[in-house]
């Protein structure tokens, strides 16, 4: 038998009709924490295989939609929501929120894309959404120097809830995670998924605090709009330039959702793993 | 057949059951008004191709499994591989494997023969020390010369293959799973494809193999598994096992059938 140190994996397995315990889930994927930096390093790699080009491509859509809100909501109307200035305000929230709509997107695809490797390699089945929303949000940690240029640009300085930033990722990524855990084999099974994708996260687009901020929500509906999972990872990350933003109750709002959506996703992913297993 | 005590590969009572007539994809409609989309749900409609399955392997053992389409063949090859989960029973496997199967999985288009490898090799469990190691090797056996800094995507299905090929066939696993799918280059690669697996039994790999074609098994095989298409039939020498199947065949059997032709004409060469 061979063991786990010496390879980038565990050697053998056992399979059985029964449920896999979800810790035990969590430590398969740790034991092949060496193929999922590999892949995750891959898709980086292919992902910027046109170098200079690839990287403009990742930022390109947020930046180009912080743009194109800005000039809507700066020129054209008279924005009163958000805090100036209102484009680094808008990039922050991007950014992070196309993280989000992203790596909900391709976690749902997570399994069929790689349905050869699903159909030949013992690899936890986990590992391929995993890997899909930790690459995701390695494209957002690139995507900070964009950030940085235009709080120069408009000489911004951090504040010091800067050093919750990476709490705010933990929170996307979780999310992320826990609702690519049920898409992902969800959309194997059900056809329409796929089509309903786009139209919940645009809808979830407007409903949060991304072009305007929590703080803009009229009163009577502030506490609605706390309770949505997203609000915490984008008043939290926005927070590091904005600290009127930092509105603790939306994280703690949206750590029991990721609590809630990852036991859901895990259970739907632990229900319908072997039935996927058989249509991929 | 004797067992020495300890099998690397045990499969006990295991069963699996597939929907008849299901569609490819349902509907959420299905989903939300048809109740739970779980195994057992539409009994009816479901079958079995095989059930109450047990076997044990020893270390060094060549398995040949045959029988005829629909038996569960690349099923039970798949619930070695671990890439299918039993419906009843357990499947152990107690080293490394070496899957045969859907070979160019994991291979990707946009980056070069040379990254394809290492990190192929690397999904497949090999340490960077290692692929340093085999990377010559492979690439001297893929015959991929010059194409090796070319994208994957630009190289003909051929050469993807022979890469592949070359790639999984040097995983060093204990065991190694081959699927009908070894008909792969042209007939001097295919002679190198089987020269390989010769020389990894020879080296002691345990050799677990699908396949219709009568010549693969009987020069690879010692030992038949033949599933009839409600379980397992016959457990024994492969000459025996394909004898069975064939007679369960009758009058059927045709020498010239479509399937045989993936590894007979490799067995030929």
């Amino acid at each position: 038998m061979t063991s786990v140190g010496v390879r980038t994996r565990p050697g053998g397995f056992s399979t059985t009709s029964g449920a896999i315990p979800t810790t035990q889930r969590i430590r398969r994927v740790w034991d092949y924490r060496r193929i999922l930096t590999l892949l995750v390093h891959r898709d980086l790699k292919v992902r910027y295989a046109g170098s200079a080009l690839g990287y403009l491509w990742s930022v390109l859509d947020p930046l180009l939609m912080a743009l194109v809100f800005w000039f809507i909501f700066t020129q054209i109307f008279h924005r009163h929501v958000g805090y100036p200035p209102y484009i680094l305000f808008l990039v922050m929230g991007q950014m992070i929120m196309a993280w989000f709509q992203q790596g909900v997107t391709s976690t749902a695809k997570a399994l069929r894309s790689e349905a050869q490797m699903v159909r030949s390699s013992s690899v936890p089945r986990e590992l391929w959404v995993v890997r899909v929303a930790l690459s995701k949000g390695v494209e957002y940690v690139y995507s900070l120097p964009v950030v940085a240029l235009f709080a120069i640009a408009y000489r911004k300085p951090p504040t010091i809830y800067i050093v919750f930033l990476p709490l705010a990722m933990l929170l996307c990524f979780g999310l992320v995670m826990s609702i690519g855990l049920a898409l992902s084999v969800l959309s194997v099974l059900v056809r329409d998924i796929d089509r309903l994708i786009p139209i919940v996260l645009r809808f979830l687009f407007y409903c949060s605090p991304v072009l305007y901020s929590i703080q803009d929500v009229p009163k009577n509906l502030r506490g609605f709009a706390a309770y949505n999972p997203l609000a915490g990872f984008l008043t939290l990350s926005r927070a590091s330039f904005f600290p009127q933003e930092l509105y603790w109750r939306s994280v703690i709002v949206a750590i029991v959702w990721i609590v809630v959506l990852f036991s859901a996703g895990v259970w739907v992913f632990t229900r319908f793993e072997s039935q996927v297993l058989k249509e991929i | 057949m004797t067992q020495p005590p300890d099998p690397i590969i045990s499969v006990r009572n295991v069963g699996v059951s597939f929907a008849k007539n299901r569609r490819r994809k349902r509907s959420l409609r299905d989903l939300l008004f048809k109740g739970s989309l779980g195994p057992g749900t539409n009994a009816p409609g479901e079958f079995w191709p095989f059930r109450n399955v047990s076997f044990d392997i020893s270390p060094g053992e060549s398995i040949g499994v045959v029988g005829r389409n629909g038996a569960g063949k690349s099923t039970m090859l798949r619930l070695i591989a671990g890439v299918l989960i039993p419906d009843e029973g357990e499947v152990s496997v107690h080293a490394g494997v070496a899957p045969l199967i859907a070979l160019t999985g994991g291979f990707e288009g946009e980056l070069s023969g040379r990254e394809n490898v290492r990190y192929v090799s690397g999904l497949h469990g090999m340490s960077e020390e290692e692929i340093d190691d085999a990377f010559p090797e492979i690439v001297e056996f893929s015959e991929i010369g010059d194409f090796l800094d070319t994208p994957f995507k630009h190289y003909s299905s051929g050469m993807k293959v022979r890469l592949a090929f070359s790639v999984v066939s040097r995983l060093s696993e204990p065991i190694l799973l081959v699927d009908e799918v070894l008909a792969v280059g042209d007939k001097a690669f295919k002679a190198k494809c089987l020269k390989r697996i010769d020389s990894l039994l020879e080296g002691g790999t345990t050799l677990f193999m699908v396949s219709h074609g009568e010549g693969a098994l009987k020069r690879y095989c010692d030992r038949g598994l033949y599933l009839d298409g409600t379980g397992l039939a016959f457990d024994g020498p492969i000459e025996e096992a394909i004898d069975k199947y064939e007679r369960d065949l009758g009058m059927v059997a045709q020498p010239g059938q479509n399937d045989d032709f993936a590894l007979d004409s490799l067995a030929d060469v």
